[in-house]
């Protein structure tokens, strides 16, 4: 299978007042498509910045990123914003979902920025996904009325409801209980296994972790269990 | 189409989002309000007073001789403007006539006359005069009723001046007028005055009469004009009292302000005053210290009513005051003192009593229609003219009744007005050579004029001499001159129109078109060289017509600075609110909004939030001119009685207002919003990923 993510040799400096610190150093990492990876370590490893590198929300300081083929390097803020919109489906830890939108425009929102589908196109997509999540009795609601495990159902609906071919989630169940963020996992494993989506996922949840098909161990910016390189080995 | 809805959607759902917004959205609301009220009633003010200029006297425009040092100003009565003549009417009609949008040219000029009264003795001695005057028709027992009032006013004087004596310092009063007084009360100086009735008259006049000190100057304001024409074109005039000026007669018609003010009995005129802010202005005496002012006034100041009483109307006033007052005081000046003493509970009932019983007693008015007026005026090169002049009657411009404005001017014929400017008419051509010819006056020219006036052989104070008066040829050749009845002269339009005028109103038939008929006017003018410069009612009337403009400009800097104002702080309260949304905007962009979308959603969303609450503002400002519109503003003061062109201003919604507001609206929005849309463009989509803790 091909890489749908290529990663070699990757640098990342944050500069901090006067001093430069790493945030990432030498990592290099191939994920392959349809898998359903874990990033895990401790706080300040580089889990999100590794998860931001890929997402194309941020650049290396040195190395490559490919995502979907497309050396993330070469790409204007424009076509940055085009891949993220149409290969990227993105889960936050706080579901950030827009609060004056009802459920269903919530989900929809992607689909208006691509401008690709007729209302009635978008509303049976919508409509789908928001069934497989489990709320299409809450099409209707605002975010602020439902519970969190909902709205981060609602926010997986809104990362597929495009076809991504990657969905990246910083933390998805760091904000939930562990039944809710159990269930959560599961929908997004599910959905792993029926839309062939690629998952790439950051935790430090040892339950969560235990789903993934592949898992990579950072601390201080580099990459250190070998499952990972395992994972790159694909 | 699809995310255009949806920019609006999240728009309006974000208007309530933040308090930030509220505060946006009153600032928009308030200035809208502002703006629309305030546009609406300058607009509606500019009209109103626009109909009170143009339709009153000055027409929609004025042409005066362009050589002048001033131009018009026709409502600044206390300075007559330096204006050149236009030599002939009658020349300048036809050409200005010729502009198809003109309806008609009415010759116009303002001079200022003084009328001087003699006091209240004066006119009784007056009457007594005529009276006793050879040939006079009138009863004995006039006479004797005129000789009693004087006889009472002489007691008047005498009490009047024994209290001056007692407050005033020594020597305030001159011991002659005692013994002038004392002379003038005896009972022998009123039983000889049948045998020289003349004489007697004349002591009273000279020693007595000066004694009260109420004669009176009036300064009387005055447009001459061809009344006929004037009346045609300004159709608001109406006659009050009396009747119009007979076409092609001499005469003058009073404005009825003037007349209430300058010619109604004070007492009365103050009582109206109090009446009207009583009634009209729902003031009430006990608070309103103008209103204090005229019942203290007419309370001190009853002798003009005490001197118009002869000895029998004394006696009913008396009677009546005792009825109304419940006391027996007999003091006349004390009884009318209480009676004019009025409050707020007492003073219809006394205003009544005042009308319906002590008015028949009195002469309200000391110059009623019909009667002679004699008038003088400075003419231009500084001498001065007398004419007498029949009123006619009074008039005023329907609506404008209460301003003094607007009522400041009276009418007079334009033959007298040229008498009385002091340009040579051919009736003045007839008199002076009548007058020449009866008192042997020649020319002599400048070089003869040494040899002519001392060059004869008889010395001066010879001839001085020799020659005795012989005045009654020469008084008489004069007197039958002055004698020519000019009040029953009839003139012809064409005499009325050839001549001199100061100046012309122009009325047009479509208003609309003023600015291009002025300027065909003044093309026509100088190719023809008629000398002539057209200005609009607004320049004529002086600096009372720019104070709309002033109006105008100061509610356009108000709004602008409101707005200036409403500019930074909506768009400190637009990066404030971005602030708070960094996350939800890095959220967009992270899921694939360009930013683009992100600079057209803070965009919309600011001028979304302007308009609504700019709609709210609108809205409230139009219903508020609504409501205005029919409650009506009451004109507080004679200005403003002007400015509204009526007792109430009922001022209209102004759509050019609400368009303006609108506009500046979305405007003030766009702008204000355009540096932190910028902002929220830059916000990077990894504020998406940053987590709560």
């Amino acid at each position: 299978m091909a890489d749908i993510v290529s990663i070699q040799n990757v640098y990342k400096e944050y500069p901090l007042d006067k001093v430069v610190v790493p945030a990432l150093q030498g990592v290099s990492l191939n994920v392959i498509q349809g898998d359903f990876l874990s990033i895990v370590g401790p706080s300040g490893s580089g889990k999100t910045t590794l998860l931001n590198l890929i997402g194309c929300v941020d650049t290396a300081t040195r190395g490559t990123v490919q995502v979907d083929g497309h050396d993330t390097k070469n790409l204007n803020d424009s076509q940055l914003t085009d891949l993220r919109l149409n290969t990227l489906g993105f889960i936050f830890q706080s579901f950030n979902l827009v609060p004056v939108l009802s459920v269903f425009q919530n989900v929809e929102f992607p689909l208006l920025l691509q401008r690709k589908f007729t209302k009635e196109e978008r509303a049976k997509r919508v409509d789908e996904l928001l069934e497989k999540v489990g709320l299409d009795n809450h099409t209707k609601h605002r975010p602020s009325e439902l519970s969190g495990g909902q709205r981060q159902r609602v926010a997986i609906a809104r990362a597929l409801v495009t076809r991504p071919k990657i969905v990246l989630a910083d933390e998805p169940t760091a904000n939930l209980d562990s039944v809710t963020g159990e269930n959560i996992i599961d929908l997004m494993k599910e959905m792993n296994r029926v839309e062939k989506t690629t998952f790439i996922f950051s935790t430090h949840d040892a339950k969560v972790m235990s789903h993934a098909n592949s898992v990579v161990k950072l601390a201080d910016g580099r990459i250190v269990n070998g499952k990972a390189a395992a994972a790159g080995a694909h | 189409m699809g995310w255009a809805t949806l920019l609006l959607q999240i728009s309006l759902r974000n208007i309530f989002s933040s308090f930030l917004n509220v505060v946006i959205g009153l600032i928009v609301l308030v200035g809208t309000l502002f703006f629309v009220i305030g546009g609406s009633l300058v607009n509606s003010m500019d009209k109103a007073m626009s109909r009170s200029i143009i339709g009153s006297v000055a027409g929609h425009a004025q042409v005066y001789q362009a050589s002048s040092a001033d131009s018009p100003a026709l409502f600044e009565s206390w300075q007559i403007p330096d204006l050149d003549p236009i030599p002939d009417f009658s020349k300048i009609k036809g050409p200005l006539m010729s502009d198809p949008n003109v309806a008609a040219v009415v010759p116009e000029g303002i001079n200022t006359a003084i009328v001087v009264y003699g006091n209240t003795i004066d006119q009784i001695l007056e009457k007594l005069r005529k009276a006793v005057s050879p040939g006079a028709k009138q009863s004995r027992e006039t006479v004797e009723s005129l000789k009693a009032h004087v006889r009472k006013m002489i007691s008047d004087i005498q009490t009047d001046m024994t209290h001056v004596n007692q407050v005033a310092a020594k020597g305030a009063v001159d011991p002659q007028s005692y013994e002038d007084l004392r002379k003038a009360s005896s009972g022998e100086f009123w039983n000889g005055f049948d045998k020289d009735p003349l004489n007697h008259l004349e002591f009273l006049e000279n020693k007595i009469a000066y004694l009260v000190p109420d004669s009176d100057q009036i300064f009387l304001s005055y447009v001459g004009t061809d009344l006929d024409a004037f009346a045609k074109s300004f159709d608001r005039m109406q006659i009050v009292d009396g009747q119009a000026v007979p076409s092609g007669h001499r005469g003058m018609l009073l404005s009825k302000y003037v007349y209430e003010e300058m010619f109604k009995l004070k007492s009365a005129h103050r009582m109206d005053q109090i009446h009207e802010g009583l009634t009209e202005k729902n003031k009430k005496i006990a608070k309103d210290p103008d209103l204090q002012d005229l019942v203290k006034q007419n309370r001190l100041q009853t002798r003009e009513i005490v001197l118009q009483l002869d000895p029998l109307s004394s006696q009913k006033a008396v009677s009546i005051l005792q009825g109304t007052l419940g006391t027996k005081e007999t003091d006349l000046p004390k009884l009318l003192a209480s009676f004019f003493d009025t409050n707020d509970a007492n003073f219809e009932g006394r205003y009544k009593v005042f009308y319906d019983q002590l008015a028949p007693l009195v002469e309200l008015y000391r110059l009623k229609p019909g009667e002679l007026l004699t008038i003088k005026a400075y003419t231009k090169a500084g001498s001065v003219q007398a004419v007498n002049v029949k009123v006619y009657g009074t008039f005023q411009f329907k609506g404008l009744e209460k301003s003094g404005l607007a009522g400041g001017l009276s009418l007079m014929d334009l033959m007298t007005f040229r008498d009385l400017y002091g340009y040579v008419t051919p009736d003045k051509i007839a008199e002076t050579q009548s007058l020449e010819k009866a008192a042997g006056v020649k020319f002599i020219t400048r070089d003869k004029a040494e040899a002519d006036l001392f060059g004869g052989s008889a010395s001066v104070e010879e001839q001085g001499k020799q020659k005795t008066i012989n005045e009654k040829a020469e008084m008489g050749g004069a007197a039958k001159v002055k004698r020519v009845d000019l009040t029953s002269q009839v003139y012809s339009r064409e005499e009325i129109e050839k001549g001199v005028v100061m100046g012309a109103a122009i009325l047009l038939k479509d208003p609309s078109r003023l600015k291009e008929t002025i300027k065909n006017l003044q093309a026509i003018s100088d190719k023809q060289g008629l000398g002539l410069k057209v200005i609009d009612w607004q320049k004529a009337a002086g600096n009372l017509g720019q104070f709309v403009f002033v109006a105008k400009f100061i509610l356009y800097l108000a709004t602008a600075i409101i707005f200036v104002v409403a500019l930074v702080i909506i768009n400190n309260a637009v990066v404030m609110a971005t602030l708070q949304r960094m996350r939800e905007i890095g959220t967009m962009r992270a899921i694939g909004a360009q930013r683009r979308f992100v600079l057209a959603m803070v965009l919309t969303e600011t001028v979304v939030l302007g308009l609504v609450f700019g709609t709210v503002g609108a809205a409230l400002g139009t219903l508020f001119m609504v409501w205005l519109g029919h409650a009506g503003i009451p004109a507080a003061n004679e200005f403003l009685y002007f400015f509204f062109s009526g007792p109430r201003l009922y001022p209209g919604l102004s759509a050019g207002s609400l368009i303006g507001a609108f506009f500046v609206v979305v405007v003030v929005t766009c702008v204000s919003a355009l540096y932190p849309a910028t902002m929220a463009t830059k916000v990077s989509p990894i504020q998406a990923m940053a987590s709560d803790d």
